[in-house]
């Protein structure tokens, strides 16, 4: 006799393997990385066309000498002795990509077939030029003009200075983005895996075999390990990718070596709670819908997005009261404090009162999304108005 | 094996199941028929705890609970009216997932899928995905999933819809087989002539309240009359000669021109034979029992005059 964990269990692997595909997923990296060599064959001689320097015949120098023009990225030609409509007609020709003429120190006039980016690098060029005529000029030395363009150092002290390095910023920044890749790839199965049910009329059958909050749980299991799967998958990759570049002399187990495993704990375990909170929220939502290409409450699945804008506000001052409430507050915690435990220094209680009122209201979302599930579900047609849902909440079975 | 007491359901205004009470005796098969709109599904729905009652309990035999007083779902089978598979996975991959979900064990969940899908001749495309199957099949597949674990009590509702005739005999042994074999079955059907055949009781509902119950015989009683004779007159007939004879309960004009008429008691058949043929010349006679298809469509149209 199987026990109701064993049932969560059981649909939890029919939810997880009906959608993922881990072949494919190969095949789709494969096939990413046939069309990254081929876009990289086609860019490096479409470049080699397009992005080959410059070919400028100089009209006049002005006040500079011929041989101060030199770049890496620009060619010059000395055509002083070249009649202007000569060039003119090679310019035309394409033998030339411009004509300079340098005037005065202040003035140069250039003629070229149209618009062109690297003029930009012509301009720094010539004004470095016209700072060292200058310096020359006024008889600055060096040592004076480097005083002179120096900038006033400031050094900070923090009274709450975050004992985070700059790969613990990237790992929170890190698990921010692995919830929302995890919700919004759970959210797309989600909707498949519900409103497909609804549409085949399976769920009356289910329904009867097992109690709803059992299907909706096992749901919420399978889906979210489908978001996670994917999340893994690509984290594998990405490891590959950096044990290739440490190959190549990247020194990463340095890098490694900055992250603080209990940061990277409190992260993960947030963003795990994270993911099963808005997939329960998604469940119930999900529920509700019988047509997703037409149904208003589709915008719902905007909402958690929501906490990530509320994120940036910490990145201009991690220190504010509403930032310090939305760091605890559950809907907002997964962004806001992996934010604020990098910028700030935070009290040793906050991530355990986050946890604890994160976990909480995922098991409470699980129940709501739950009562929604076992009433929406057998609702073919119509969608439930906000007060049935409301309604169907409150109902203790 | 389950009793319904004083059970009602409303949704909004509506009275889907109004103060019913009725019960299923264990090793039977039970229909439930009714119109469209009768309180069959909701009814079945509270059975299976799809919803729950507004008034009233729903009692089983303690064979079906657990031991802390829950209905023990593993041993409850359901064909739902409103019903579809998983389009995109394979035959026997559903039928075992299904059992799963009902504590079945595995590898007897295997034994008994491959056994099933033998009889109904579809074992050579267990692998195959349900949506290549076509409708007939599907149901099939439903059917088996149904029953695959072996509950104590099944409740098939429609389980004819979407078969041929020929199919739908295979479906009506399987039903009668299932309840020789232990299994009660509470049967929701339309395909009256079946339902006459394999239902050891009846209950008729209207308007989510009981019409008539009882085994097939009872419902005669109860209803039009016991008997029915076929009359086919050469030449017409007097309809106004059969509406006043005492002997005759009700008549009825074929569109093949013969006429059914009713009688309570054989005791008056002499009486009746002599009113029919004062209504005209007879050309042909036969005699026969009134079937379920017409209890059925007399006890509405009544009814619904009635109201």
């Amino acid at each position: 006799m199987k026990n109701s964990f064993s049932i969560v269990w059981e649909v939890t692997k029919w939810e997880f393997n009906r959608y993922i595909k881990f072949m494919d997923m190969v095949k789709g990296i494969l096939f990413l990385g046939f069309f990254m060599v081929v876009g990289g064959l086609v860019g490096s001689w479409v470049g080699s066309e397009t992005v080959k320097n410059p070919e400028i015949a100089v009209a006049s120098y002005g006040v500079f000498e011929s041989e101060s023009f030199e770049s890496n990225a620009l060619n010059f030609s000395d055509q002083r002795k070249t009649p202007v409509d000569s060039l003119k007609a090679h310019l035309e020709a394409g033998r030339f990509d411009a004509i300079l003429t340098i005037n005065s120190l202040d003035e140069a006039h250039i003629i070229l077939p149209s618009e062109r980016a690297w003029t930009t690098t012509l301009n720094t060029l010539l004004n470095d030029l016209r700072t060292d005529h200058k310096i020359a000029e006024l008889d600055i030395s060096p040592e004076i003009y480097a005083d002179l363009s120096a900038n006033i150092e400031i050094t900070s002290e923090y009274i709450r200075a975050a004992k985070s390095s700059y790969v613990d910023k990237v790992v929170a920044g890190g698990s921010i983005v692995l919830v929302l890749l995890a919700v919004f790839m759970g959210l797309a199965y989600q909707f498949a895996a519900i409103t497909g049910e609804k549409n085949q009329r399976i769920t009356e059958q289910i329904m009867s075999a097992i109690p709803s909050q059992t299907w909706i749980d096992g749901k919420i299991l399978g889906i979210t390990g489908i978001g996670f799967a994917y999340v893994l998958f690509y984290g594998v990759m990405g490891i590959i990718g950096m044990l290739a570049l440490a190959y190549f002399g990247v020194p990463f187990d340095g890098i490694l070596g900055l992250i603080n495993p209990l940061f990277l704990l409190i992260f993960f375990t947030l963003s795990i709670l994270g993911v099963l909170m808005w997939n329960s929220f998604l469940a119930g939502v999900a529920a509700t819908i019988d047509d997703p290409n037409t149904s208003q409450k589709s915008g719902l699945i905007m909402i958690p997005m929501l906490p990530v804008f509320l994120s940036f506000f910490a990145l201009a001052n991690p220190d504010t009261l509403p930032i310090k409430i939305l760091g605890l507050f559950p809907l907002t915690s997964y962004a806001v404090l992996p934010a604020r435990m990098v910028l700030t220094q935070i009290q040793w209680w906050e991530p355990i009162v986050a946890l604890a009122l994160l976990a909480g209201t995922a098991w409470l979302f699980r129940l709501l999304a739950g009562r929604i599930f076992t009433a929406g579900m057998l609702m073919y047609g119509k969608e439930p108005t906000m007060k049935e849902m409301w309604y169907w909440m409150k109902k203790s079975s | 094996m389950l009793r319904f007491s004083s059970v009602s359901k409303h949704f909004g205004k509506v009275k889907a199941v109004d103060n019913l009470s009725f019960s299923v005796n264990k090793g039977e098969i039970f229909a439930l028929l009714g119109p469209n709109g009768a309180g069959k599904t909701t009814s079945v729905r509270m059975i299976m705890q799809i919803m729950h009652p507004d008034k009233g309990n729903i009692e089983f035999e303690s064979s079906v609970m657990t031991s802390d007083n829950k209905v023990n779902r593993a041993l409850l089978g359901y064909l739902p009216e409103e019903r579809g598979l998983y389009q995109d996975v394979s035959i026997f991959k559903t039928l075992l997932y299904l059992a799963s979900l009902r504590n079945f064990d595995k590898s007897e969940a295997t034994k008994k899928a491959q056994m099933w899908l033998e009889r109904f001749e579809i074992y050579d495309r267990r692998n195959e995905k349900i949506s290549s199957l076509s409708k007939g099949n599907q149901q099939k597949v439903q059917f088996i999933a149904s029953i695959l674990h072996e509950p104590k009590f099944a409740i098939l509702d429609e389980p004819f819809s979407g078969f041929d005739p020929i199919n739908q005999e295979l479906i009506s042994d399987c039903i009668r087989e299932l309840r020789d074999n232990g299994m009660t079955i509470l049967l929701s059907a339309h395909q009256m002539q079946l339902v006459e055949r394999i239902a050891d009781r009846i209950l008729m509902l209207h308007q989510g309240k009981e019409l008539l119950s009882g085994t097939m015989q009872e419902i005669r009683n109860q209803t039009v009359a016991d008997h029915k004779i076929v009359v086919e007159y050469s030449n017409g007939f007097d309809a106004q000669t059969l509406q006043d004879s005492a002997n005759i309960k009700s008549f009825n004009h074929n569109e093949d021109k013969s006429v059914d008429i009713y009688m309570n008691e054989l005791e008056n058949l002499n009486g009746v034979l002599a009113d029919i043929s004062s209504a005209g010349p007879v050309s042909s006679l036969k005699t026969s029992e009134v079937n379920l298809h017409e209890i059925f469509i007399q006890s509405f149209t009544k009814e619904e005059a009635n109201l």
